[in-house]
């Protein structure tokens, strides 16, 4: 198939804006008259409130409201638990839990009113650990949660005890996945202005903006339709701007003060109070025959969920089944329990729990195959799920080419020589491991009411094409994969297509940014609305010139029509159609509704339109007098449907690899009594350019053309965060025989792993 | 009664802002990236961590790639700073070929760390400008700037790229 716009390298659409520092972020977004708002949190990990006195804050010059749990609304509202509350009134439960927001018409006034709240504290028992947390006579952070438990999830299917007590072999593991922070560069932050009608203005830095004006709506007692969420360029999210607290109070205190507010978390506040990833403790016993077949996977997992829930019991669930429909299970048995804590409230962090999980499963297979003599590469091959499978929870498998990414990284890698070499001389020793993965695009219960997405492709006079989409770019490129897409679809060249800026009062709703839906999902519905502008099109060009609509084709914004004729440029066919329709636009309208199937009682169903793979080989090397480890090489290889952008597909891959690499080398939010340690770039230490392999990070794509998604593409977001912890891992065991089981993997485990 | 504006000190400076000359009276206590981006509007140069710990509020000052963030507006007096503002002027002028590549080698993601990984990268090449310059050498240019989206490889290429192209240029 030959494509105009598509399998190149295209650079993003906003590029031009970002390197003149022209974009404007929340941050960057001033209106006349506003305030700013500032958030007092709690000191203590958990205590009752006794008291909160203002009235010495009132009177800083400046400040035009305060609010507190005594002044506003007590009713619950939450995620997936109703759990929230506006503000407070009883008790706080985590070290950096609201407790009042203060908007005054300076910073310096904000900050100074809000340390001048006089709160007294009656102190309680905290506890720290999920699993300490389930214990009897832990202390209990809910009245109507017991266990501190705020969701259990279970399945079963088949027969796992039966399975095991047949297999060859048997093995038995436990997993350990620290806190991680994403680590956006820019933190979470929100504009709200009052609106004409009484309505609120909210511009928001956020990967879900219809979905928040849902939630936001419910929180402050309003009609959704008088929220308007605006989102403006965004400064990263990889799972942590999804509904957020502050972006609520804020909104309360423009409704108090009738004017505009701004709150915008410092760096530490980004770290104390926002979504980190979902810590978990993974137990795994899996049952093999001889030559590697999976018989039986059975699993519990105990994952942090914080001190009050947004997305964590989604990502346990996903931890808990996700990766058995990676391979071909025939008994699978798992259940996950999401524990309250006195700690930051956990979410969405990119890989969703799958992430988690995949560590676990992927290290564990490298153990068993070194354990038994069996081919990492070929274990991989004989369980993988294969095209037109249908997996043990119903998940069908369309397009898939796992196969072809295994041997197109052994390939790349030369694994097998790499595998070979003899023993290395001196401290410094090099290892070789791989890691497969599983994702979704698109994940059918994260929204219970429905799935899909809508948009609008509007043709203008001029022949330019905008695309209105609800589906959110937060840095990684949507907006230009959007336009790829309706360009190619209506015959445009990409150059005269743009995406429009996310605007509830004018952008069909879209879910958001998560869950790898965007391309494949977004894209979908993005595809549909184009080609039903295309028909519109060559109707009217029909009309107009008096052609047969069969014989009229449009390609790179050119229409041809049969025989010899010039084309004609789609901008002087538009021209003359819309002065024939009152100056008219064309607005071609899209909906996709997937075909997937919410999972019933057993877990039965099928969660995705497209599940994209990929095959990941890390080279490492590890010094064994300092413990420290440095990466080589790692190629990447994904099945990702079809190749759109190949620089954005490079671009998502290489920075999913680092992220992964950070985490398990080194990335970790320490806490103490409580109190995160660690809350800024100096003691949390990300990778810098320093980091990156000192070869390279090689990017393959297959192309497995997938019957749902946009030209077959399918998503790779996730997917290129998925396999590196494991990949990593069981690289360091290559180079040194040391199995970390606890991410991260510092350079001490290293040398207490060497020393025994 | 507390009063939120602090007794401060008032002082009286002058510097030259992308080729233009200003004199203006700051706070003692005042952050150059305040100055800049609150009171110049110039919303290019981005705050991250506010710690001197990320470089999104990368400028050049004198010559050299400075934190804006952990700097007193104070010390702009007489200095000759260059913002992401002034790599390239207006929507109409042409970019810095730096910007270009850039653009070209995808090295932009969401774009939150890219003024001031640009003028890390300017302040770097400048500072080299007869000297071949490695990879290496560039990823240790760049160490101060955190960029979460790219993985840095496509902004060391995107440098590096130009790096060559200016080097075949002289
Ligand atoms: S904002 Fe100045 S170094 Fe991070
Ligand atoms: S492009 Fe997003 S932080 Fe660098």
């Amino acid at each position: 198939m030959n494509y105009t716009n598509l399998g190149k390298d295209t650079p993003i659409l906003d590029g031009l804006e970002k390197v003149t520092g022209r974009a404007r972020f929340v941050p960057d977004l001033k209106v006349e008259g506003m305030l700013y708002g500032k958030v007092l949190r709690s000191p203590y990990p958990h205590a009752r409130l006794l008291k909160i006195d203002t009235s010495k804050a009132e009177r800083v010059s400046g400040v035009k409201g305060i609010i507190t749990g005594n002044n506003v609304s007590q009713h619950r509202f939450g995620t997936m638990v109703p759990d929230w509350v506006i503000l407070p009134r009883d008790k706080v439960r985590f070290h950096g839990d609201e407790i009042a927001a203060v908007a005054a018409n300076s910073e310096e006034a904000a900050a100074e009113a809000a340390s001048l709240i006089k709160v007294e504290y009656e102190e309680l028992p905290a506890v720290y650990d999920p699993e300490l947390a389930m214990a009897e006579d832990a202390p209990q952070l809910y009245e109507d949660k017991e266990n501190n438990i705020a969701v259990t999830f279970n399945v079963h299917t088949g027969n796992v005890d039966d399975a095991l007590a047949k297999a060859d072999l048997v093995f038995e593991e436990t997993y350990e996945t620290n806190q991680v922070y994403q680590a956006h560069m820019e933190p979470m932050g929100a504009l709200v202005v009052p609106g004409d009608y009484e309505r609120l203005i909210m511009w928001l830095s956020t990967q879900v903006p219809s979905m928040s004006r849902l939630r936001y709506a419910e929180a402050l007692e309003m009609c959704s339709e008088d929220l308007r969420i605006i989102k403006p360029h965004v400064g990263g999210g990889f799972g942590a701007k999804f509904e957020y607290k502050s972006h609520i109070l804020a909104a309360v205190l423009t409704r108090k003060t009738g004017l505009p507010v701004r709150m915008v978390n410092c760096r530490e506040e980004d770290f104390r109070a926002g979504n980190p990833r979902v810590p978990m403790k993974i137990w795994v016993k899996l049952g093999l025959k001889k030559d590697g077949t999976l018989l039986a996977k059975d699993t519990k997992i105990i994952a942090g969920n914080g001190a009050r829930t947004v997305y964590a019991p989604a990502i346990t669930s996903t931890a808990c089944y996700r990766i058995d429909s990676l391979y071909k299970f025939q008994n699978v048995r798992s259940t996950g329990y999401t524990v309250y804590t006195n700690t930051i409230p956990t979410s969405c962090f990119r890989g969703f729990g799958n992430a988690q999980m995949h560590f676990a499963m992927e290290s564990a297979l490298d153990t068993i195959c070194h354990q038994n003599n069996l081919d990492p590469i070929e274990i991989r091959k004989l369980n993988g799920v294969t095209p037109g499978f249908t997996s043990i929870h119903g998940w069908e498998i369309n397009s898939c080419a796992l196969k072809e990414c295994l041997e197109k990284a052994t390939q790349e890698s030369d694994w097998y020589e790499k595998k070979k070499e003899a023993d290395q001389k001196g401290p410094v020793k090099k290892g070789i491991g791989v890691a497969i993965c599983n994702h979704v695009s698109g994940n059918r219960p994260f929204y219970k009411p429905f799935d899909g997405s809508s948009s609008l492709v509007r043709l203008t006079p001029e022949g330019k094409a905008i695309v209105f989409t609800g589906e959110a770019d937060i840095g990684q490129g949507m907006n230009t994969t959007f336009a790829l897409i309706a360009a190619e679809a209506v015959g445009l060249n990409v150059k005269d297509v743009r995406t429009a800026a996310v605007d509830t009062d004018i952008s069909p709703f879209g879910l958001g940014s998560f869950a790898t839906r965007g391309t494949t999902i977004g894209g979908r519905a993005v595809y549909e609305a184009a080609i039903n502008l295309k028909k519109q099109l060559i109707e009217h060009v029909a009309r107009v010139y008096e052609k047969q609509a069969e014989e009229i084709k449009i390609n790179n914004g050119k229409i041809y029509f049969a025989g010899n004729e010039e084309p004609l440029p789609v901008a002087e066919a538009m021209q003359q159609i819309s002065y024939t329709l009152g100056g008219t636009s064309l607005v071609g309208h899209g909906v996709f509704v997937p075909n997937t199937v919410l999972p019933d009682e057993n877990k039965y169903g099928n969660v995705s339109p497209a599940y994209p793979f990929a095959c990941h080989i890390a080279e490492v090397e590890v010094d064994t007098e300092t413990g420290k480890i440095r990466l080589l090489n790692y190629w990447a290889v994904h099945d990702v449907g079809r190749v759109l952008n190949k620089q954005t597909l490079e671009g998502q891959i290489e920075g999913g690899v680092m992220m992964g690499a950070g985490w398990v080398l080194g990335e970790d939010m320490v806490l103490k009594d409580g109190a995160l340690v660690n809350p800024n770039f100096h003691d949390y230490c990300l990778p810098t350019a320093m980091d990156i392999p000192r070869g390279k990070i090689y990017s393959y794509f297959m192309e497995s053309d997938d019957p749902n998604g946009p030209f077959g593409a399918k998503g790779i977001g996730e997917p290129s965060l998925n396999p590196v912890p494991a990949a990593i891992a069981n690289a360091v065991f290559d180079a040194v025989g040391v199995r970390i089981t606890d991410l991260p993997i510092t350079p001490e485990k290293i040398l207490a792993g060497l020393d025994i | 009664m507390t009063n939120s504006s602090k007794k401060r000190g008032l002082l009286t400076i002058s510097f030259k802002l992308n080729q233009e000359d200003y004199t203006m009276e700051i706070n003692s206590d005042e952050r150059l990236l305040d100055l800049i981006r609150n009171r110049l509007g110039l919303i290019g140069t981005k705050e991250s961590c506010g710690g001197g710990e990320c470089g999104a509020c990368t400028i050049i000052m004198n010559g050299l790639a400075v934190n804006s963030c952990i700097i007193p507006a104070a010390r702009a007096d007489g200095a000759e700073i260059i913002t992401i503002e002034g790599l390239s002027k207006g929507m109409e002028d042409e970019l810095h070929p730096l910007q270009k590549s850039f653009l070209e080698k995808g090295a932009v993601q969401c774009g939150y760390c890219t003024p001031g990984m640009l003028l890390s990268a300017k302040a770097f090449l400048d500072q080299n400008s007869g000297r071949e310059v490695s990879r290496e050498d560039i990823k240790e240019a760049i160490s101060g700037n955190i960029c979460r989206c790219t993985g840095y490889q496509k902004i060391v290429e995107a440098i590096y790229s130009y790096a060559l192209e200016r080097k075949g240029n002289n």
